[in-house]
């Protein structure tokens, strides 16, 4: 079947048209507003504060340190379950309820989650509660409203991105290259970190690219778990346009989260380009 | 198997149960908190009551809240779904000059921070006098969940079979006849699928959301927001635990319909 050329331009042409409108233009406003002054003229002064004060580059550093440290956790945690998941596990029922586990997370609300952690962390919550009972602790430990309860809270959010998008590479890697290597002898151990591993790379790496990128524009979760004590660049952005109505600063704030995200991300796959040349 | 090997294996296993729980945890703790005798927020819970349900299925400003995030995800799914399906059918069957720029360019709502997009949708509706309303959520939203519905009916479409559609055609089915009556039930497992997962994306968002909200056109997760930053009590845990359960129902309707480790693994 071929479509006219009518309604090829109808059936891309409208969607197009919709993301240019109100997906492209939004965008190229807020360039444009990036640029402008105090009095409205062309001008950089927007980006001379942004870049030129010690506080948007601490905010700027401590949103990237902790969603590293987010990736790195997801990584960890998620690569685990999505190989126990598909390797260990060998009732499809029981695969699919640890499915379930895993994707009734992703269909809750940021605020939500993030409030069970407040429960759970709080002074009188589950984890002091039992620190205290097990005698590990004598009073109460403040768990909450740190870069410790940002990053457990953030990883816990970002975990069914990694267990999935590395499960579904997985499940496309064939098991016999294991067994065979195990048949050749390799420990258990040394073959999945010869065979498996490596195969699977291409999974770590948009799972780890998905969590960072998510991470780092990350705004409900932080807020809610710093206790507003700690910023990330997503809160100086919403205060900029939410409560201060300084569109032009929020812009260039904007630019810039966007800007130097994209430039680590080319940085990694760079890096990881060119390893894989030398290996 | 040496001793060393069946006891890393048992160690694999015992870790992975732990990180299920730790998957769990939160969501028990939400949903026993909403049903706590005490007035504070506590889990374990202490006794049982239904009353925080009650307090908040008696605030009508709940109800209007999940209503209009019911609405708001439901109409920007339908929208993305009109959109997005002649879209990537389009792309799929014809040779189109920038086929893949257009793709990337319906899949970059995906990697773009949200808290940007509704950001630059705020300045743009301010612009064009339509801010705060009810028409600014709806664009961002389809915006937000066009990718799904992109995705999945690409992939969809990956594995099929065309020449059942030209015996259609051959049997002398119109265009229009053959997509409704060979197409689309043949794509319908991916277009459910892709569906469901744009409705719950646009159903708990609030970074694009919030920019465009005002005190009687809050979504319930900017309002859940809203509330949390204040006051937290088992008033706020009835309502979390509530779109939990919201949340429960699709992904068993997704695991009935299609196999939640099918749509687990190709809708990610």
């Amino acid at each position: 079947m071929t479509l006219s050329k009518a309604s090829i331009l109808l059936l891309v042409g409208v969607p197009t048209a919709f993301l240019v409108a109100f997906f492209i233009l939004p965008f190229v406003l807020v360039l444009l507003e990036s640029f402008r002054g105090e009095t409205g003229a062309l001008s950089l002064a927007q980006y001379t504060k942004a870049l030129g004060e010690a506080y948007y580059w601490e905010t700027l550093y401590f949103t990237f340190r902790i969603s590293l440290w987010v990736s790195l956790i997801a990584f960890i945690v998620g690569y685990h379950l999505a190989y126990f998941i598909l390797r260990v596990v060998r009732r499809r029922a029981l695969r699919r309820l640890i499915y379930i586990v895993v994707v009734t997370p992703l269909f809750t609300s940021n605020i939500v989650r993030s409030f069970g952690w407040i429960v759970l962390l709080g002074r009188r919550g589950l984890i002091n509660q039992t620190l205290v009972g097990l005698g590990i602790v004598e009073t109460p430990v403040a768990l909450l409203y740190g870069e410790f309860s940002i990053v457990l809270g953030l990883s816990y959010i970002m975990l069914p991105f990694m267990v999935l998008t590395v499960a579904s590479v997985l499940q496309n890697i064939d098991r016999s290259l294991e067994d065979a290597a195990r048949d050749l002898g390799s420990g258990a151990w040394s073959a999945f970190w010869r065979v498996t591993f490596p195969l699977s790379l291409p999974g770590v790496i948009a799972g780890s690219l998905i969590v960072f990128t998510l991470s780092v524009s990350a705004y409900v979760t932080p807020s809610i778990l710093s206790g507003g004590r700690q910023t990330v660049m997503s809160m100086l952005i919403y205060q900029q346009y939410g409560a201060l109505l300084n569109f032009p600063f929020g812009a260039a704030l904007s630019v810039v989260l966007l800007v130097t995200t994209l430039a680590l991300v080319l940085a990694y796959l760079g890096v990881l380009d060119r390893a894989q040349r030398t290996a | 198997m040496a001793l060393s090997e069946r006891v890393g294996r048992i160690a694999l296993a015992a870790l992975a149960w732990v990180v299920v729980l730790y998957l769990l945890l939160p969501l028990l703790v939400i949903i026993g908190t909403s049903v706590t005798g005490t007035a504070y927020l506590r889990f374990p819970p202490e006794g049982f009551t239904l009353a925080w349900y009650a307090k908040f299925l008696g605030d009508s400003s709940y109800l209007e809240s999940l209503w209009l995030s019911a609405v708001l995800a439901v109409s920007a799914t339908a929208i993305a779904m009109m959109l997005g399906v002649p879209l990537a059918l389009a792309l799929a069957r014809e040779m189109i000059p920038g086929a893949r720029a257009i793709s990337a360019l319906f899949l970059s709502p995906l990697v773009l921070p949200p808290i940007v997009i509704g950001a630059a949708l705020l300045q743009y509706a301010s612009a064009l006098g339509f801010a705060r309303t009810f028409l600014a959520l709806l664009v961002g939203h389809t915006v937000l969940v066009i990718p799904y519905i992109v995705r999945t009916t690409t992939a969809s479409l990956s594995g099929f079979n065309r020449s059942l559609e030209e015996a259609s055609r051959d049997l002398g089915a119109t265009g229009v006849e053959t997509f409704f009556l060979v197409t689309l039930p043949l794509i319908k497992p991916g277009l459910i699928a892709g569906s469901l997962f744009a409705v719950i994306m646009s159903w708990i968002n609030v970074e694009l959301s919030m920019f465009n909200t005002t005190a009687s056109l809050m979504p319930i997760p900017v309002k859940l927001f809203n509330y949390i930053q204040y006051n937290v009590d088992p008033t706020i845990a009835a309502v979390s635990a509530a779109t939990i359960y919201v949340a429960v129902l699709v992904v068993v309707a997704l695991d009935l319909l299609i196999g939640i480790d099918k749509v687990a693994t190709t809708t990610s």
